[in-house]
């Protein structure tokens, strides 16, 4: 069967589409922290600076001793750390306090890793 | 020499995605550039299957794009090379100005085509060993892609990632495709695929005249004249044969097994 050239573009559209639209079927985290077994209130923050899996692990690990942490899953490709808590212990606000507050290094010095861009 | 119309309508694509991909780098949209490169779908593959998550910086959209760039190799070839991925548009035009620029540009033999195309597996097994062990998209600091829209950003290799990418301008100038045809991990993911695409381009051996203005069209250096169906794995459906032909009807894209 003859195939018009103007099929081949449409068809690149087309595939370039659906991949961006297919996406939503194949989301994982890049990370996967549960401290407790608990549910809780879900938050999701987009953070400059989580950017790949080693960032997203030191993200997570800034509130390995936070009390009313209940879990946290990372997403790198898209920016975004989804937080459950429990409201009673902890606020987004303080969430947002400990991810965007200076980061000590070992020579005295700091610097803020972690922007938060928002909140939903 | 006048320029085919099909290829306006292919440029128009390419700088439409090259820029889409510009726009990223200097990091407008939700996500980063990286998370639009369908060979990420491959080597998210290992992190997917062993933890359920993804490695590095790759996500799901590296994952879909790539799914969905193997359902179009299976329908239409390596079309996604000939008419949407930057580098391929990159490497076609420092073909031409190669060819602008030298007289006679030197040729590689069919058979040293054949060996040197091996390369690309080797590039494909090196990616994926290294990415799956290490969790790292260790490859970065050699691809182009990375290196020319990050501007050498985290995880390139310094004076290193410059010469290779200096290499890979200077080569495309000389081998037109060289990175495509030689190097690129993700053509040798389509490549088996290639080979079965439904739709493709048959010449008319009836009423060819064997006058060689397809071979010689062919940005990928495909036998366009010897060959009845191109089945060709480097076939892109970029038409340029089809527009290059001077016989009517003698080159038709087709759809059949």
């Amino acid at each position: 069967m003859r195939i018009p050239k103007l099929t081949i573009p449409l068809i690149v559209i087309a595939s370039l589409f659906g991949g961006y639209f297919l996406r939503s079927a194949f989301t994982q985290p890049t990370t996967t922290v549960a401290y407790d077994q608990k549910s809780g209130a879900k938050a999701t923050f987009i953070v400059d600076g989580v950017k790949c899996k080693g960032t997203a692990a030191f993200f997570t690990s800034l509130y390995d001793s936070i009390p009313g942490i209940i879990g946290i899953e990372t997403f790198a490709g898209e920016h975004k750390a989804v937080f459950t808590y429990d409201p009673e212990r902890i606020s987004r606000d303080s969430i947002r306090t400990i991810m965007e507050a200076p980061i000590p290094f070992d020579d005295g010095t700091s610097e803020q890793i972690f922007k938060c861009l928002s909140v939903e | 020499m006048a320029i085919p119309r099909t290829r306006y309508y292919r440029y128009a694509i390419f700088t439409i995605i090259l820029g889409l991909v510009t726009y990223l780098a200097f990091g407008y949209g939700s996500r980063s550039f990286e998370a639009y490169c369908p060979f990420g779908g491959a080597e998210s593959l290992w992190g997917l299957f062993t933890a359920g998550e993804f490695t590095c910086a790759l996500g799901p959209l590296n994952l879909s794009l790539m799914l969905a760039l193997l359902v179009l190799v299976l329908i239409s070839k390596k079309t996604f090379c000939g008419w949407a991925c930057p580098i391929g548009f990159l490497s076609e035009l420092g073909g031409r100005l190669g060819g602008l620029l030298w007289k006679k540009r030197p040729r590689v033999t069919p058979k040293a085509n054949g060996w040197l195309k091996l390369f690309r597996y080797a590039v494909l097994i090196v990616a994926l060993y290294f990415t799956f062990r290490t969790g790292e998209l260790i490859l970065r600091g050699y691809d182009p892609f990375y290196l020319i829209f990050s501007g050498f950003g985290h995880g390139s290799a310094g004076i290193i990632s410059l010469v290779v990418l200096a290499l890979l301008a200077i080569g495309t100038l000389v081998v037109p495709m060289m990175f495509c045809r030689y190097l690129c991990p993700m053509g040798a993911v389509f490549d088996p695929f290639s080979r079965l695409g439904v739709i493709k381009i048959m010449r008319n051996e009836t009423t060819c005249t064997n006058c060689g203005s397809c071979s010689k069209a062919c940005v990928q250096d495909i036998p366009v004249q010897q060959l009845r169906v191109i089945r060709h794995r480097d076939c892109t459906n970029c038409l340029e044969c089809l527009d290059a032909c001077p016989e009517k009807d003698t080159l038709q894209l087709r759809a059949g097994l």
